[in-house]
């Protein structure tokens, strides 16, 4: 199968996909003991002004034309209105998905930066004492809750040696950008201290996981690979070792890599909910779980569907990047 | 008689695993002469790829080259270390074992070069065939470009050239010249289309024309030494023949040597000059193919002979005496000849360690008989082991 | 089921491996812990002593200058209209009473941080389970019928992975609710526990329910099953491709009884060593929702690092504590299971962390 027909496959697929979680989303509603009207009025409410209500929700239409109104407006950019705020969901959830992007990349740099030369070391120098540490490490690492994590970065890091700030984002990267364009070199460099000094513990936060993840995911899959015929057929030849262990062991070892790191987005986003939870870091965890607390279903509604499909579309660019370092791949 | 382009002493080497030490090769001596195929036989397990991995310098842990000398006949390298490492000279050879580790790396690819078993997985599977073959031509156009850096611990090549080739598109290790030179190496030994054979990946070729592909890129060095390890044992016979056929030529072509190594007795037959036949890490009879086929002395290489695999034959396992071949740990070894448990010949006088004896001065064996005559007065309970 | 020699390997492999030792040794640590908390706990892990709040863990005692209003006879001395303040030394002593420290309201460290194991080990096993249940089902069935059975099932086992584990299971608890079980104390209600702790002179009044908490178990495994269905669909795949299998369906044997007698134990390898890591997975899974309040737990090791966040500053063991008792459970079940993955080579993944 040709590359191009395989996107076409897996796109159909992750089209099925996303109608899927739309689905899933909408039948949430149903599940909550409550319906959306209480959120909106006092309980001792008038009968009469609490069906116009319903009506004005269209909670009293059949379920089917709930379902086509739920998603018809979906491929439009409609996620429909805040219960609490009464504006428009997708502009809230836009306005928020910056933070939270910012987050996520600068998490997944940071382990990608740190895990796969501490991945190759630990594998290069097995048995020593490099190799042990960065073994604890990633064992330590995967199994430290994020969020404690970033309480104890707190505690030491701001609270104890006033290093870095508690928490906020005074700035985006947005932020930034527009500052730069407006030409005020000055206050954009300043921007960009500010950002970073106060993005570093949530990036650290929300990227340790991942780094020893990456580590120990590089350590064994180089191991695998040096041990491989083709790395000893290399060094026959007169390779450079650099050469036989980044052009060819560490490339072989990062295709299966890049696919784990595809499958754990999810996980990373997962994480920077709660790492936005500690660090009050205004992204779509911090709406999520506002949401929830304001029982603002439609919000909710409609920063899952974000999620879930920036992931499965993320998900599809991976299966292609992998599919296009790796000619081997039989795309099905 | 030609000269040797390699003399091979007492070479020892040893895996230190967690069951023991295992004496996987011990105390081999061999010469290569020039222009000679000079073949190792012996069951699997025998020590044969431990063998040619330690003459090329390539074992890993937890192996290691224990002990022992690589004589090789190198008049400029001789010259070069005869002020400054004189134990490491003889003569015209240098011995490599006791070279600079930088030198010892730079002889690979011009000096030895080696084929393996299973092409399929000697070949990385992400890189085009061309490529890789043209990486081995760079890598001897770079050392003649700059001989000094070729030495050093990366040859030239650090980290931050492998980042930039990775990341800059504009960049890469293996030149258009190179490149070139590839095409032409896969057109010598025998690939049509080369040029677009160039542009494929591993798993696009058949397992004969992938082992030629080998072949061209052990050639790319323009070794003095080719180490080929069964390199037709997972092909089928016609190829098999082909292969051969290809190696020979092109061994008169280059006026190279090869180390030809395999447990199959028709292709020593075939290729061989001279002949070492190993069990349980040891040479235990070497010599002229003639000698060795026409009047055995040690009775495993009888017990070889007796079953002479046919090359046309598909099923060429070689299973010629009962018995296994023993694991080789230290621990584990007798104080005596290693083959007295499944020899039909053992007597008294082989339990104890029994050292190479002379025949005349080209045929040697390991052998007590090749003092004495087989007498079975002394002859040795043998039990029989039923075990498989 | 478990052949021979699987436990030969399993028994190698632990012979070898310090790391595995360690990790079952954790294991067993934090499962006696768990199930005996009613007996080894200090106080109850309610009980509150607003006296002794903040008392610092064994070794951390402090001592801090600090101004102070001066007082006099019990009241504030005011010297030319302006409130008289002083110099004076602030100890905060440990106690051996409290050797983890108190927390916020005074309330015993190490006593919540054993009755917060059973919360982790109960959401953690129960979750497996049901998890493993739900999944094994799926698998069995979509590898067993293949064709359109199969497709349906794994597209809706995509459909569940598309949403963040984390993020599904915050929306369903929330939306949800909390529903939870106060379950009997065995050992409690038997007059076991009292007992023993009247006898040694330890205190008494040890809470006589466990709080099951139902809807983060059921949360969890709805999250979690995915990766079961996986792993038991593709032995389902290989396995009734074997000719044994082949031949008792040949003979007319019922597809439940084929599954059950032929298919489910030459899976189980793979899904028990899937469960250990789920374990782990569904602790930090759990700790998470408590950490954020979707609980509804009030004993647990997430929740109470959530509420030692407001004495950050002053008392930094009220977080540190729970959560380094989370870190040293989860890496225990993580060695565990290496060592299984190690000794019994099933090639899986799984997903891990939060
Ligand atoms: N990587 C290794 N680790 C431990 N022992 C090894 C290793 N490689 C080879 N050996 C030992 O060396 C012996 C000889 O192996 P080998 O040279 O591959 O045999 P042959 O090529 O003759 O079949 C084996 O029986 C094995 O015990
Ligand atoms: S030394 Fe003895 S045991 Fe060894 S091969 Fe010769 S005859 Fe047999
Ligand atoms: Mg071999």
């Amino acid at each position: 199968m040709s590359l191009s027909r395989f996107l076409v496959k897996r796109s159909l697929q992750g089209l099925f996909v996303i109608w899927g979680v739309i689905t899933v989303v909408f039948g949430l509603r149903f599940i909550s003991p409550g319906d959306p009207a209480n959120v909106l009025l006092p309980p001792d409410v008038d009968p009469e002004v609490r069906a116009e209500v319903i009506a004005e929700l269209g909670l009293n239409e059949p379920l089917y034309v709930q379902y086509w109104d739920f998603i018809s407006g979906i491929p439009l950019g409609d996620l429909g209105f805040s219960l609490v705020t009464r504006t428009p969901v997708a502009a809230r959830v836009l306005a928020k998905l910056p933070a939270t992007l910012e987050l996520a990349i600068a998490a997944t740099i940071v382990a990608i930066v740190i895990a796969i030369p501490l991945g190759v070391i630990s594998a290069t120098r097995r048995h020593q004492p490099a190799d042990y540490g960065a073994t604890v490490f990633s064992l330590v690492g995967i199994s430290t809750p994020n969020f404690w994590l970033g309480v104890m970065l707190i505690i030491v890091l701001a609270v104890q040696f006033d290093l870095f700030p508690t928490s906020q984002r005074p700035i985006g990267v947005d932020g930034i950008v527009l500052l730069f364009v407006s030409g005020s070199l000055g206050e954009a460099v300043d921007g960009l201290t500010t950002w970073l000094w106060h993005i570093t513990l949530p990036a650290i936060t929300l990227g340790t996981y991942f780094t020893a993840l990456i580590t120990r995911l590089t350590r064994s899959g180089m191991l695998d690979q040096l041990g491989q015929t083709y790395v000893r057929a290399s060094r026959a030849k007169g390779l450079p070792e650099t050469l036989v262990r980044y052009k060819h062991a560490l490339r072989n070892t990062l295709i299966p890599v890049i696919t784990v790191i595809g499958l754990q987005l999810g996980t990373l986003i997962g994480g920077a909910v709660i790492t936005e939870a500690v660090f009050a870091w205004p992204g779509l965890g911090t709406l999520i779980i506002n949401s929830i607390n304001a029982r603002d279903w439609p919000v909710l509604q409609g920063s899952l569907i974000v999620v879930a499909v920036g992931f499965v579309l993320v998900n599809i660019l991976v299966d292609a990047l992998y599919a296009y370092v790796n000619p081997q791949v039989a795309y099905d | 008689m030609a000269d040797p382009i390699l003399k091979i002493r007492d070479l020892s080497t040893s895996f230190f695993t967690e069951e023991g030490k295992v004496n996987a090769v011990d105390s081999v001596t061999f010469d290569v002469e020039d222009g000679e195929i000079f073949g190792i036989v012996g069951e699997s397990g025998s020590g044969k790829s431990v063998t040619a991995l330690s003459v090329i310098d390539l074992i890993d842990s937890p192996g290691r080259v224990t002990g022992g000398e690589v004589w090789y006949r190198n008049a400029d390298l001789a010259e070069e270390f005869r002020g400054s490492r004189p134990e490491a000279v003889d003569g015209d050879f240098v011995d490599v074992r006791r070279l600079p580790k930088g030198v010892r790396r730079s002889l690979r690819g011009p000096s030895f070069s080696m084929i393996f078993q299973d092409a399929m997985s000697s070949f990385n599977p992400s890189i085009t065939v061309g490529e890789q073959i043209a990486e081995a031509v760079e890598v001897q156009r770079r050392a003649r470009a700059n001989p000094r850096r070729t030495r050093s611990r990366t040859q030239g090549y650090g980290l931050g050239s492998a980042i930039l080739d990775t990341f800059l598109p504009n960049r890469d290790y293996v030149s258009n010249e190179s490149m070139d030179r590839a095409v032409e190496l896969l057109d010598q030994v025998g690939i049509p289309d080369p040029e677009d054979r160039a542009e494929e990946y591993p798993h696009q070729f058949s397992g004969g024309m992938l082992q030629r592909a080998m072949i061209a890129q052990a050639l790319a060095g323009e070794p003095d030494i080719l180490v080929a390890d069964e390199p037709t044992t997972a092909l089928d016979v016609t190829i098999q023949a082909q292969i051969l056929n290809l190696l020979r030529d092109l061994q008169e072509q280059e006026g190279m040597s090869i180390l030809m190594i395999t447990h199959n007795l028709g292709v020593i037959a075939r290729m061989c000059d001279r002949v070492g036949v190993m069990y349980a890490g040891e040479i235990v009879e070497r010599g002229p193919l003639g000698d060795i086929f026409e009047n055995p002395v040690h009775p495993y290489t009888q017990g070889l002979l007796g079953s002479v695999p046919d090359i046309d034959d598909p099923s060429d396992r070689l299973e010629p005496i009962t018995g296994n071949v023993p694991s080789l740990l230290e621990s584990e070894m007798p104080d005596a000849c290693y083959f007295a448990d499944r020899c039909p010949k053992a007597m008294t006088d082989c339990m104890t360690r029994i050292p190479e004896y002379d025949l005349d001065g080209r045929h040697s064996v390991r052998c007590v008989l090749a003092e004495r005559e087989y007498d079975e007065a002394d002859a040795l309970e043998q039990e029989v082991m039923a075990d498989d | 089921m478990i052949s021979e020699r699987t436990l030969r390997n399993l028994r190698r492999e632990l012979r070898r491996s310090l790391l595995a030792k360690i990790g079952i040794a954790v294991v067993v640590f934090i499962l006696l812990m768990a199930v005996f908390a009613p007996f080894i706990s200090p106080y109850s892990p309610g009980k509150q002593n607003l006296d002794e709040a903040r008392l610092p863990p064994l070794g951390f005692s402090t001592a801090e200058t600090k101004e102070v209003t001066k007082m006099e006879n019990g009241s504030v001395v005011i010297e030319g209209g302006e409130v008289v303040t002083e110099e004076r030394t602030v100890y905060t002593n440990a106690t051996a009473a409290h050797p983890l420290g108190t927390d916020g309201n005074g309330r015993d460290i190490l006593s919540r941080v054993i009755y917060g194991a059973r919360t982790s080990i109960l959401v953690g096993i129960f979750g497996t389970s049901l998890a493993a249940l739900i999944g094994v089902l799926v698998g069995l069935t979509a590898g067993y019928y293949r064709g359109r059975v199969d497709d349906v099932l794994m597209r809706s086992a995509d459909i569940m992975l598309a949403f963040p584990s984390l993020v599904l299971a915050i929306a369903l608890v929330g939306v949800w609710g909390q529903a939870q079980a106060p379950i009997p104390d065995p050992f409690v209600v038997t007059g076991l526990a009292p007992a023993f702790r009247s006898a040694l002179g330890f205190t008494t009044g040890m809470p006589d329910t466990v709080v099951l908490p139902g809807t983060v178990i059921v949360v969890v495994a709805l999250v979690n099953w995915v990766w079961f269905a996986r792993v038991a669909r593709g032995e389902a795949l290989s396995i009734r491709e074997e000719e044994y299998v082949k031949a008792a369906r040949a003979l007319g044997a019922s597809d439940g009884w084929t599954v059950l007698r032929h298919v489910l134990p030459n899976a189980i390898t793979p899904i028990l060593v899937l469960a250990t890591i789920q374990v782990a997975a569904i602790i930090l899974l759990e700790s998470a929702l408590s950490f954020l309040g979707f609980s509804g737990a009030d004993v647990s090791w997430g929740f109470d690092i959530a509420l030692g966040r407001q004495y950050q500053s002053t008392a930094w063991w009220i977080s540190t504590i729970p959560g380094l008792a989370i870190v040293i459970t989860v890496v225990g079940l993580n060695l565990v299971g290496d060592w299984l993955r190690d000794a019994l080579d099933p090639g899986i993944e799984g997903e891990g962390g939060v």
